[in-house]
C-alpha cells in the first residue's frame, strides 16, 4: 500500500514537472484597425531583389511579412499582391551567385551574374487587375514620389501596366486608392534620388520616365502631401517610412576608392606613362586610388578621393582587362564625385524633412529608415544572425546591392511593427527574420 | 588587379559551451541529496569523500557505495516582448552516477583512504533543429567524470582532516546552425566537440563538538577544464567551404571553487537536522574563448563575455529514523543563478533554483543500505536576454530527478 501511495505521489509530481509559461496574446492596441492593409511604395515595397522582380521576392515582400503579423491582431487573411509567375525575373533575368571567371581572371571567383537561361515570363506583361485585383501591395518598382501625380504613368512602367485599373489614363495616386484600406504604409521617395545616384550623378543618361534627375523639392512636397492626404482621407491610420541615404548601400560602397592593388613593377610602369603630368598621377606599391574621369580637372581625369564613390555597375572586365582606373580613367557615369555625394545627401535630407513634418502634422508614426541604415552599417544581430550593409556577406542586401533580401525586408517589417506598437500601444509580434531567405550560396 | 570583395563576415561562433550553473549537478550521495544537498557536517557514508574529505575517517568500516540519478529537465522558451512563439527543449534522460569506496586502513585506524568517482557537471540541452535560437544553439551535451583519491586523518575525537586530489575528465559537444544558406535555403551547420581535462583538489575539516553537534568545512578548488584539441566541423555551401575549414580548436573553462560550511544537530535520538552554505566562486567564469587553429577572414577566434557572479547556496535537511529498518529524509535548497541578466543564453537558460528533496534509506541488514531519493527543481520564470546574440525571451525549467543508491560495509 505504502509503495502504491509513493508511486501515486510521484505520478502527481511528474505531471507538474512541465513548465507552464504561455505567451501573452497579441493586442491590436488603441484607435487602429488592421483589417485592410494597403502598402504604397516603390520597388522596395514590391519585394524587388537581385536586380529584378520575381515571385518569391514578392511573396516575401515586407508588406506581405507585415500582413502576416497583422493577422494576429485582426488583419485580413487575404493580402493581395500582383504576383508574377516568373521565378527568374521580369522583365529581365535576376542575379544569382555563381563561380565565374572573367576574361582576365586567372581563377574563378564567386560573384553575382545574371541568369542566362530561358526566362519564364510568358504572359507576365498581361494586365491582371480584372482577374486578380484590387491589390493590397501597391509597390511599383521604379516609381518616384513625383510620379504619383502623373496621368497615364502606367504606360511607361511595365509593372504599373500589369496591375493598374487604367494604366494609360489614371494617375498612380488614383490607383493606390482602389483597394479598401483601414491601414497603410507609405514608403516613397527613394527613386527621387536613386536614379541620379545609380546613373553616376550629373552624367546620368536620360532613361524612359526621366528618373535620372533629382526631383524638385517643391514638386516632391506637393506630391507627397497629395498622396498622404488621399490615403488619410477616410481616417486610415498608417506609418510613413523615410528615405535611406543611398550612398551607404553596397551598390556604392563595395568597390573602395583606394581599391587598386598594384605590384611595385606595375606602379613604376604606370608612373612612367603618366610622367608628363609631373606627379599629378602617382602610383605606389599596394593599395592605390583609381583614376577617374573629371571634366573639371586639367587633364580631364584625376585620382579618386576618399568619400567619392565607385558604382558596383562598373563592368568588371573593363577594370581587369581594359585598364579602367589605371591606363584609362573610369567613366564619370560610374563615379559619384564629392559634389555629387553632397548633393544626394542634401536632397535626401530635404525630402526626409518633408516626410518628418508630414508625419508630425498627421500625428502618425514614422520609421526613420535612414537612421536604421546607419545602425545596420555597424551591424544588427537578430537571434544570433548578424546583418550589416556589406555586399553578399552582410545578408541584408540582395545581389543588386540596392534592394534587400527577404531577411533584410523582414528587418524593415520589424522596424515598422516597433513603430506601430509604440504608437498605438499594440503588441504585434515581431517577424521571425531568420525564417526568411538571405543570400543563397551555390 | 582588384578582387571582387566577397568575404564572408565573421560569424557569431562563440556563445556555446558552458559548464555553467545548471550544469553543476550537486547530485552527490543519495542521503545527502535527499536532505537538500547538505553533507558537509555529517559523514553519513562514503559520499563524504565529495562533501567533506575530513569526514571519511569517521567511517567505522570500509564502505563501497554506488548511486545513479535519472534526471530529466524540461525547459520552455517563450519569445518576448510580444511572444507569439514558444519552444520546448527535447526530452532527454541524463544519468549522472557516483561511486565511492573508502574507510579506515585497519579497524579503528586513525587513517582512512578512499576513492570517489563522480559526475559533478553534466547534462545538456537539445532544441529542435529549426527553432528560432538555432544560430545560438541547437544541441549541447556535456559529460564529466572526476576521480578523487582521498586520505583522511582523525587527529583526536573532535577533529578530523582530509584531502583529495581531483583528476577531472570531460567531453563537450555542441551543434548549431550557421546563417549561410545554400541554394535551397538550408542553413549551414557547425559541430564542435572535444575532450576536456583538468586538475584540482578537495580538502575538509570535520569537527565533532559533542555527541549531538557536528561541524564541517570544506574547500573544493577551482578546476581549469582545458579543451586542448577539440575539432570543429562546418557544413556550408561548397563555394564558401574554404572559409570554414575543418579545424582544431582550444578552449578552457574555470570551474568554480566552492567553500562549504555545515552544521548537523542531533535534535533527538531519531531526528537529525543539517544545514549547509556553499559559497561558489563563479566569477572565475568571466569569458569563454575559442581559439581556432585555422583562422580565416570568416572564422576568427572568439571571445564571449560571461561575467558570472559568485553565489551562496543555502541548504537545509532533516533525517528521521523510523523503526529499525527505515530512515526518511527531507530537504530544501535555494541555489541563486550566477548568470547576470543580458548573459542568459539558451544553451544554459539558467535561473535561481528552488529544490525540494525527499528520500528513504532501507537498512536491509547490518551492512547493506538501499537508498532512494526524489528531487524536484523548480525555477521561477525568468525574462532574460542573451545580448551578444540579441536573443531574448522568457524561460522556465522544471527538473525531476529520482535516484537510487546502495552501500555496503565490509
Amino acid at each position: 500500500m505504502k509503495k502504491l501511495y509513493i508511486l501515486g505521489l510521484m505520478g502527481l509530481m511528474m505531471a507538474s514537472c512541465k513548465p507552464n509559461i504561455e505567451p501573452a496574446a497579441p493586442s491590436a492596441g488603441e484607435g487602429v484597425d488592421f483589417s485592410s492593409y494597403v502598402a504604397v511604395g516603390n520597388s522596395l515595397t514590391a519585394g524587388y531583389a537581385d536586380g529584378s522582380l520575381y515571385r518569391s521576392g514578392q511573396v516575401n515582400s515586407y508588406p506581405a511579412i507585415l500582413a502576416e503579423q497583422f493577422k494576429t491582431v485582426g488583419g485580413s487573411s487575404v493580402f493581395k499582391q500582383p504576383l508574377l509567375n516568373s521565378e527568374l525575373g521580369y522583365p529581365g533575368p535576376k542575379l544569382m551567385l555563381s563561380m565565374t571567371q572573367g576574361l582576365c581572371d586567372t581563377v574563378a571567383s564567386l560573384g553575382p551574374i545574371r541568369y542566362t537561361g530561358a526566362l519564364d515570363t510568358a504572359g507576365s506583361s498581361q494586365n491582371i487587375y480584372l482577374a486578380e485585383g484590387p491589390f493590397n501591395n501597391m509597390g511599383i518598382p521604379g516609381i518616384r514620389c513625383v510620379d504619383f501625380l502623373v496621368p497615364g504613368y502606367g504606360a511607361f512602367n511595365p509593372y504599373a501596366r500589369r496591375m493598374f485599373v487604367a494604366p494609360s489614363g489614371s494617375r498612380p495616386i488614383d490607383e493606390v486608392l482602389v483597394a479598401k484600406r483601414t491601414f497603410f504604409t507609405l514608403w516613397i521617395g527613394s527613386n527621387d534620388v536613386l536614379g541620379y545616384a545609380t546613373g553616376g550623378g550629373e552624367q546620368a543618361i536620360a532613361q524612359a520616365g526621366n528618373t535620372h534627375k533629382l526631383s524638385d523639392v517643391n514638386l516632391f512636397n506637393t506630391a507627397y502631401d497629395t498622396v498622404l492626404n488621399a490615403l488619410r482621407r477616410n481616417g486610415s491610420q498608417g506609418v510613413l517610412l523615410n528615405i535611406p541615404d543611398v550612398t551607404s548601400i553596397p551598390f556604392f560602397t563595395t568597390i573602395p576608392a583606394k581599391g587598386l592593388m598594384l605590384t611595385k613593377n606595375d606602379a613604376n610602369l604606370l608612373n612612367n606613362a603618366y610622367n608628363a603630368l609631373n606627379g599629378f598621377i602617382r602610383f605606389g606599391e599596394g593599395a592605390n586610388y583609381f583614376i577617374i574621369e573629371d571634366s573639371t580637372a586639367a587633364p580631364k581625369f584625376r585620382h579618386i578621393k576618399d568619400g567619392e564613390l565607385l558604382l558596383m555597375s562598373i563592368p568588371q572586365d573593363s577594370l581587369k582587362c581594359a585598364g579602367w582606373g589605371t591606363k584609362k580613367p573610369i567613366p564619370a557615369r560610374y563615379v559619384l564625385t564629392a559634389d555629387e555625394v553632397a548633393k544626394i545627401k542634401t536632397f535626401t535630407s530635404m525630402y526626409n524633412t518633408i516626410i518628418y513634418q508630414m508625419a508630425r502634422r498627421e500625428n502618425i508614426a514614422m520609421v526613420d529608415i535612414n537612421a536604421f541604415m546607419k545602425t545596420a552599417q555597424a551591424g544588427i544581430v537578430f537571434n544570433g544572425a548578424i546583418f550589416n550593409t556589406t555586399f553578399v556577406s552582410g545578408g541584408a542586401f540582395s545581389l543588386d546591392g540596392v534592394h534587400l533580401t527577404p531577411r533584410g525586408y523582414a528587418l524593415v517589417a520589424n522596424e515598422i511593427i516597433k513603430a506601430i506598437n509604440n504608437k498605438y500601444k499594440s503588441t504585434i509580434p515581431l517577424a521571425d527574420v531568420n525564417k526568411y531567405s538571405g543570400v543563397r550560396f551555390p | 588587379m582588384k578582387k571582387q570583395i566577397l568575404l564572408m563576415g565573421t560569424l557569431l561562433l562563440s556563445s556555446a559551451m558552458a559548464f555553467g550553473a545548471a550544469f553543476q549537478l550537486n547530485l552527490q550521495g543519495v542521503r545527502q541529496l535527499a536532505m537538500g544537498g547538505t553533507g558537509t557536517a555529517v559523514p553519513w557514508d562514503a559520499a563524504t569523500i565529495f562533501y567533506n574529505p575530513g569526514g571519511l575517517s569517521a567511517l567505522k568500516h570500509v564502505q563501497a557505495y554506488g548511486s545513479v540519478q535519472f534526471l530529466s529537465a524540461n525547459t520552455r522558451y517563450v519569445e518576448t516582448p510580444t511572444g507569439s512563439y514558444t519552444a520546448n527543449s527535447r526530452e532527454k534522460l541524463y544519468t549522472p552516477f557516483n561511486f565511492y569506496v573508502g574507510g579506515p586502513v585497519r579497524y579503528k585506524s586513525r587513517l582512512s583512504l578512499g576513492l570517489g568517482v563522480y559526475t559533478p557537471f553534466g547534462t545538456g540541452i537539445r532544441w529542435d533543429d529549426n527553432w528560432r535560437g538555432r544560430y545560438v544553439i541547437q544541441d549541447i551535451q556535456l559529460q564529466s567524470v572526476f576521480f578523487q583519491p582521498t586520505a583522511s586523518f582523525r587527529i583526536n575525537d573532535v577533529v578530523s582532516i582530509g584531502a583529495g586530489f581531483v583528476i577531472a575528465t570531460g567531453h563537450v559537444s555542441i551543434q548549431r546552425a550557421v546563417p549561410i544558406q545554400n541554394m535551397n535555403g538550408q542553413d549551414g551547420k557547425a559541430e564542435l566537440s572535444g575532450n576536456a581535462n583538468g586538475l584540482g583538489y578537495n580538502i575538509g575539516v570535520h569537527l565533532r563538538a559533542n555527541d549531538r553537534v557536528q561541524f564541517g568545512i570544506s574547500y573544493r578548488s577551482s578546476v581549469k577544464m582545458k579543451v586542448k584539441r577539440g575539432y570543429a566541423t562546418f557544413t556550408v555551401p561548397s563555394t564558401v567551404s574554404s572559409s570554414f575549414p575543418y579545424t582544431a580548436f582550444k578552449s578552457d573553462i574555470n570551474l568554480p571553487q566552492v567553500v562549504s560550511i555545515g552544521v548537523g544537530i542531533k535534535a533527538t535520538d531519531r531526528l537529525t537536522i543539517t544545514a549547509d552554505a556553499n559559497y561558489v566562486g563563479w566569477s572565475s567564469y568571466d569569458s569563454l574563448i575559442f581559439d581556432y587553429e585555422k583562422n580565416t577572414a570568416s572564422l576568427q577566434d572568439t571571445r564571449s563575455a560571461r561575467r558570472y557572479k559568485n553565489t551562496v547556496i543555502a541548504r537545509v535537511g532533516a533525517s528521521y529514523t523510523i523503526g529499525r529498518k527505515f530512515t526518511a529524509m527531507l530537504g530544501a535548497a535555494y541555489d541563486p543563478s550566477p548568470v547576470r541578466d543580458g548573459y542568459v543564453s539558451p544553451d544554459l537558460p539558467d535561473n535561481n533554483h528552488i529544490m525540494a528533496t525527499g528520500g528513504v534509506v532501507f537498512r536491509a541488514n547490518k551492512r547493506l543500505n538501499i537508498m532512494g531519493v526524489f528531487e524536484y527543481v523548480f525555477t521561477p520564470k525568468r525574462d532574460a536576454s542573451f545580448d551578444e546574440a540579441n536573443f531574448s525571451g522568457r524561460y522556465q525549467t522544471r527538473i525531476v530527478n529520482p535516484g537510487l543508491g546502495i552501500s555496503y560495509d565490509f
